[in-house]
């Protein structure tokens, strides 16, 4: 059996990288939704202080504790909830937008679907953080408002490419059939037009989350995002940030999350393009 | 060429106008002003403030008068730098971002490029998978990461950088690095994605079978027409590079635009946020309609029409 054979899932767990970052997902998601669900992981809770602060990771803080004595590894744990819910909705949220977008674009006139595209040129040359900081300062900097900015500023990829499938796809025999059978455009769309064009936008939301979780620690970290009490893993790093010189801990333990959380997901998106998409292959020759 | 220069100054126009009235509008519809502040000024004072910065006007009026004003150049004043105007603070500001910007660029071209041509060049060996992994970990880690990981190692402990702060070439060497990582990164996969497709083409075929050392096939025909989409991505470049001096410039207390942005939307500074975003909009106008100028310059197709 060649590698071109193989169903897309095959080839993807043909992939080292890809596994590896699947597993480490799926790892963190289950610590994050126990932890959602109220299963004490850790001997202390994440709010829980103690006298024993600015401790050094030991045995009994594998991480250690923070300046009130709160035990990193419970806060990491409780922070991973808000930072991967972060990612997901955000990926939602581009996958709603992105495709009502796109397909309205890809179905309209060439006139209407030009002046469409053009406004998401525009919109997608600006650097994502200024204007997130921009919608921040109108929506304010709780989740709801970080959630908001994010997802203003995720949808044009989808929208470009569920626009592109479109395009290809909509001239296709099967759709003409479906027309035939007298199906409604609507029909049309959501049956046969969203499910052909599904693979390319998987692999765009898998990159979604990974950039909502890092725009989201970089705002939280600058001071334009999350602030205290909520706790994500970039506010955590941005309590560790003060006390750098003395307790580099309390924002190595953070960041190494952020970066292996974000490194899995690229991974995994890589993996997914590959495995859709064997040209693109890292594979051997041509 | 000319011709195309002057039109696409003046599309750029209306987009600038949509940038300065989005923004405008953005900062104005936001509750609280800019003298609201813990210790709360008598009333009398906040009114004296407001008039002398037209904050008590109706805002079509404030909105004409500040698109008035930026018609002249004018960006208006700061409200918490006392008697500095927000040119003033640019005109400061704008060199020192260009500067970490464009060491930062260079860092990214000279590391970015050859690690993606080398990894296109050994498709699939131990050097491209070794080259993707760290292109994946350069934009897989946050700039506060790389600066916090720089910071410590070479300024804390080893002590031969400093900290933070802009005064001598030192003072460049950790920031540019830091702010390096991710255009240099980006750069590396698109030289990648290029190389890979032209090694695919038929005039690399032909210098190969006419018995052109390997040698002159890779510089003369697959390096030299790989790098054209290279040349052509400085607009998302500047954007990436914006985007990652708001975090460098943050930690690294360096008195750039960045750094002002962020304080300027901590303290509500109506000007100064309004000033430094159409700064922003200019520079990545600016290196869009470069990008489209040298792509007609490299394409003589483009040329002809």
């Amino acid at each position: 059996m060649t590698a071109a054979n193989r169903s897309p899932w095959q080839r993807l767990l043909k992939i080292p990288t890809a596994v590896l970052g699947l597993a480490v997902i799926a790892a963190i998601c289950l610590v994050a939704l126990l932890s959602a669900f109220g299963v004490e992981l850790t001997p202390f809770a994440y709010d829980q202080t103690s006298s024993d602060y600015l401790a050094a990771p030991s045995w009994l803080h594998p991480m250690g504790t923070d300046e009130l004595g709160r035990d990193l590894l419970a806060r990491i744990i409780y922070g991973a909830r808000l930072s991967i819910a972060i990612g997901l909705t955000t990926a939602l949220t581009a996958f709603l937008i992105g495709s009502v977008y796109g397909a309205i674009a890809g179905f309209s006139s060439p006139k209407v679907d030009a002046l469409m595209m053009r406004g998401v040129d525009i919109a997608y040359s600006l650097p994502d953080l200024l204007v997130m900081i921009l919608i921040g300062v109108v929506m304010g900097r709780g989740t709801f408002g970080i959630l908001i900015a994010l997802g203003l500023v995720s949808w044009m990829g989808t929208a470009r490419l569920v626009r592109s499938q479109f395009l290809t796809l909509k001239n296709e025999e099967f759709i003409e059939a479906a027309y035939a059978q007298g199906q409604s455009n609507l029909n049309v769309i959501l049956k046969h037009l969203l499910p052909n064009a599904l693979g390319p936008i998987i692999v765009a939301l898998t990159f979604t989350v990974p950039s909502a979780i890092l725009s989201e620690s970089t705002l939280s970290f600058i001071g334009l995002g999350l602030s205290p009490p909520a706790c994500s893993w970039g506010t955590l790093a941005s309590d560790g940030w003060r006390s750098l010189r003395a307790h580099p801990h309390l924002i190595f333990f953070p960041s190494l999350f952020i970066f292996i959380t974000v490194l899995s997901f690229n991974f995994l998106g890589d993996g997914l393009r590959d495995a859709l998409d064997p040209r693109t292959r890292l594979g051997k020759g041509k | 060429m000319f011709s195309l220069i002057i039109r696409r100054i003046l599309m750029s126009i209306p987009v600038l106008l949509i940038v300065a009235s989005l923004t405008f509008a953005l900062v104005r519809i936001v509750p609280g002003g800019p003298f609201d502040s813990e210790k709360s000024l008598p009333p009398e004072i906040v009114a004296n403030l407001n008039a002398k910065y037209h904050l008590d006007k109706p805002v079509h009026e404030q909105y004409f008068l500040y698109i008035g004003r930026l018609c002249r150049g004018d960006l208006g004043v700061s409200y918490k730098y006392v008697n500095r105007t927000v040119n003033d603070i640019l005109f400061d500001a704008f060199p020192v971002s260009c500067q970490l910007g464009i060491v930062a660029l260079g860092l990214a071209v000279i590391f970015g490029v050859p690690l993606g041509a080398i990894a296109a060049l050994n498709r699939g060996k131990r050097q491209d998978v070794l080259a993707m992994f760290l292109s994946t970990m350069g934009v897989s880690l946050p700039g506060f990461v790389i600066g916090a990981v720089l910071i410590y190692v070479f300024a804390i402990k080893l002590r031969i950088l400093p900290v933070g702060l802009w005064e001598s070439p030192w003072h460049v060497i950790l920031p540019a690095v830091t702010l390096a990582f991710s255009p240099g990164a980006y750069l590396a996969r698109l030289t990648r994605a290029s190389v890979l497709e032209v090694v695919e083409k038929d005039w690399v075929r032909t210098a190969r079978s006419k018995g052109l050392s390997e040698e002159k096939t890779i510089v003369r025909h697959i390096l030299r027409n790989s790098l054209m989409p290279v040349v052509t991505v400085l607009g998302p470049l500047t954007a990436i590079v914006i985007t990652g001096s708001f975090v460098v410039e943050y930690i690294f207390a360096i008195p750039g635009m960045g750094r002002f942005f962020i304080t300027a939307v901590m303290n509500r500074d109506y000007d100064l946020i309004l000033g430094t975003t159409m700064v922003f909009a200019v520079l990545l106008i600016v290196a869009n309609m470069f990008v489209d100028i040298v792509y007609q310059w490299l394409d003589p197709r483009l040329r002809m029409e």
